[in-house]
């Protein structure tokens, strides 16, 4: 090969090579990073339940690990908060280099399943501050196959938020059952002034809110492990109660929501709330920072969830947590960051500023929490037999395939494409096939 | 170069293990390596992902179980073309992309004659024209959603306030409504791409073609038929063509706007394809609707390039 040809094609090979670099995922920089300088590890994280605030508080927290470990520094990757857990799916899939991850309940099982997430269970059994994680945390810990598979890091809960001066004004108290909350929500509906009783969630996993209007007119026959099923083996779906529930819900809907209720999600219900048109909202503790930036002191207040017809109130308290990947090079020094993060005093920091229920026990004594908008959280986790715990069947295959169509298929009974016997009969048939399925 | 001489040249040659030998010329290696940034480019950004997504429409490819993946045969195209939701998909999409398309088409038109005469502030008002088109779709969707809002919406306010309507409607409460509103909000964001295409195409006809049009006694509106129309039609049916590909492979607007709400009467195949993947986290069944998009934007691709003549410049 002559001269020019020579040169053509190491240009060639520049070219393609520099293509391909430009290209490739940064994966690549951080190993490079971690073997340079003595003993220094680089560890990748990965945030999922990201907000611009939240990705501050958790900087300035690395920044405090990075200055007590010297020779571990901390990459934080904050992917859009629409979309993070596909990312982190993909990240896992593609095996990128990662070592710590915010593993949600929904994707627990999966993420342990494909082998992607670390049992911690030898962590744990040597770590002293296990113990100080509150019941439901370790519940959420634990969930998959009784193992602990992450550490969570706040718990989301969900109260009832209501307009104080309304519920003054029509002179009616705070409902403490499904039935007053019907009552009231009627009363304080005026379509002419634009105004409704309740935030209705028919949107995007609006099928949630179904399913806790189903466990309480249920009650205790719910099997808390499972939720879609009885004790007794049934699906909860095929039940005289739930055909009733879906009627009150239907009720609700039609006699004391917004119309366009039926397809609102997260942003639409709790704006329904702190804009003035709607008087009680049912949402996890973040909504609290919102509200006081926006409605005025005294105008609103929060309640413990009203209870149904059978005496209790079910819900699915979510709890994301630190986990850490199967395939990290670093797992020890992995491990000592979710130690960190999860240390009583740091999670407890965590979670006020992030305005979730902390995880540990020492935080019940917490003025923060003993007073004020928080304090139904406290008041329903002191009364555990009342207000309880449960989960969704998302260790099963159906599961996914059955959120994709619930909200359409509540959507459709919502506006009387489908009667609530033809809805409850689908899904009991679903779920009574899935469950054969399994065995 | 001597065009007569063979780029890539095999010869048999006696080799010991008696395998056959390829020796490719000079000029054929160094167009191979001119042309290798592209060919790879191109195979790892484009056909790999298209060659995966046909492999995984034949698997049970599902998050769930990623361990367990096997080919399934057509099960996933059975599952999605006997769906009960899929004839609602498919003319939704049908509605999508013929509503969107030729009022984008008419407007953008109009748009582009508006914009043709020079007139004080032209340019400022050509680039609040194409504005919309250089914003996110998804973007767009949510600043819809909530001028839809039948609580807060700007759109029930001003219906209000002109008296047009009594009470708010719910316009992403209820299919039809709900269905108008995200080909509005699509409308709305096509327009300029066929404003630019169009005034592009108008700035290029010829003055001399007008004069001569108006010498042989030919009106304004002969004139726009007999010499606009015919002049600016091939780029008008290669942005035709390009815009049913795209807005049918566009799920951006409704995605953000109704995400197929209420009870799946907004899906498009597009979003259709996004829920299996998102909440169904079935990537084996969305993989088979993508491939049913490529189908159906094939078949219509060869039916209108034969049907409009597009390579002969569209010359019926």
């Amino acid at each position: 090969m002559g001269f020019r040809s020579w040169i053509s094609v190491a240009l060639q090979l520049t070219m393609a090579t520099a293509l391909l670099v430009g290209c490739s995922q940064p994966a690549a920089t951080p190993d490079s990073a971690a073997s340079s300088g003595a003993n220094g590890v680089t560890l990748k994280m990965v945030e999922s339940i990201t907000s611009p605030q939240r990705t501050a508080l958790l900087k300035e927290m690395l920044a405090q690990f990075e200055a007590k470990n010297p020779g571990i520094k901390v990459d934080l990757i904050s992917p859009p908060f629409e979309g993070a857990d596909q990312k982190i799916t993909q990240m896992l899939m593609a095996k990128e280099e990662l070592d710590v991850l915010e593993v949600r309940e929904f994707n627990a099982k999966q993420f342990s399943m494909n082998g992607f997430i670390e049992n911690l269970k030898p962590y744990t059994d040597k770590w002293q501050n296990y113990d100080q994680l509150t019941d439901v945390a370790k519940r959420r810990a634990t969930w998959v196959d009784k193992t602990p598979y992450y550490i969570p890091n706040g718990l989301y809960q969900r109260v009832l938020y209501y307009r104080t001066d309304w519920f003054n004004e029509a002179g009616i108290e705070v409902p403490k059952t499904w039935d007053e909350l019907l009552v009231a929500a009627k009363k304080l509906t005026d379509p002419a002034k634009n105004r409704y009783g309740y935030s209705f969630r028919g949107g995007a996993t609006g099928w949630d809110y179904a399913m806790i209007t189903m466990w309480a007119y249920n009650g205790t026959e719910v099997d808390p492990d499972s939720a879609f099923f009885m004790k007794d083996g049934r699906t909860i779906f095929s039940t005289p109660q739930s055909l009733e529930a879906m009627q009150y819900y239907k009720q609700l809907y039609k006699e004391a929501s917004p119309k366009d209720s039926v397809s609102w999600g997260f942003q639409e219900m709790v704006q329904g709330f702190v804009a003035g048109s709607t008087a009680m909202l049912i949402q996890d503790p973040d909504v609290i920072d919102g509200a006081k930036e926006k409605m005025q002191e005294g105008t609103w207040a929060t309640a413990p969830i009203p209870i149904g017809p059978s005496g209790v109130a079910q819900q699915v308290v979510g709890g994301p947590g630190w986990g850490m990947t199967s395939y990290s090079k670093h797992k020890e020094e992995a491990w000592k960051l979710i130690e960190f993060l999860s240390e009583p005093e740091q999670s407890t920091h965590f979670a006020k500023k992030t305005s979730t229920i902390p995880v540990v026990k020492s935080a019940a004594e917490d003025e923060f929490y003993k007073t004020g908008y928080f304090q139904p959280f406290i008041e329903m986790s002191q009364q555990p037999t009342k207000f309880l715990d449960v989960s969704r069947p998302v260790d099963y295959k159906g599961w996914g395939a059955w959120q994709s169509t619930a909200d359409k298929d509540i959507q459709s009974f919502l506006l009387d494409q489908f009667t609530a016997e033809d809805l409850l009969k689908k899904w009991d048939q679903y779920w009574t096939k899935e469950k054969a399925e399994r065995k | 170069m001597d065009t007569q001489k063979p780029i890539v040249t095999m010869t048999k040659q006696v080799v010991p293990e008696g395998k056959k030998s390829f020796r490719i010329s000079k000029e054929g290696r160094f167009i191979f390596l001119c042309l290798l940034p592209a060919i790879l480019f191109v195979s790892v950004f484009t056909y790999y992902p298209l060659v995966r997504g046909i492999i995984m429409s034949f698997q049970n490819y599902t998050l769930f179980d990623l361990m367990n993946i096997q080919f399934i045969g057509l099960d996933n195209f059975v599952i999605v073309l006997t769906s009960p939701d899929f004839p609602r998909v498919a003319m939704n999409s049908f509605y999508w992309v013929f509503f969107s398309l030729v009022f984008q088409l008419l407007f953008g038109f109009m748009l582009a004659l508006l914009m043709r005469k020079k007139f004080r502030g032209r340019g400022i008002y050509q680039a609040f024209i194409f504005f919309p088109w250089a914003m996110s779709g998804f973007l767009i969707g949510l600043i819809w959603r909530w001028m839809f809002n039948a609580q807060f919406g700007v759109i029930n306010d001003l219906l209000l306030k002109t008296g047009l309507i009594e009470a708010p409607i719910s316009f992403l409460a209820d299919g039809a409504w709900a269905m108008a509103a995200v080909i509005i909000a699509n409308i709305w964001y096509g327009v300029a791409f066929f404003a630019i295409m169009i005034l592009a195409a108008l700035q290029s006809i010829p003055e001399e073609l007008y004069e001569a049009a108006a010498m042989d006694g030919a009106g304004r509106i002969q004139q726009f038929w007999r010499v606009t129309l015919p002049y600016i039609m091939p780029t008008m049916l290669v942005t035709i063509l390009l815009r049913v590909i795209w807005i049918l492979n566009f799920p951006d607007i409704i995605y953000a706007m109704t995400n197929g709400a209420p009870a799946g009467s907004t899906h498009i195949f597009a979003t259709y394809m996004i829920d299996k993947v998102i909440f169904g986290q079935d990537y084996g069944q969305a993989s088979a609707v993508g491939v049913i998009i490529v189908l159906i934007l094939m078949l219509f691709t060869i039916f209108y390039v034969k049907a409009t003549k597009v390579e002969k410049g569209g010359d019926f």
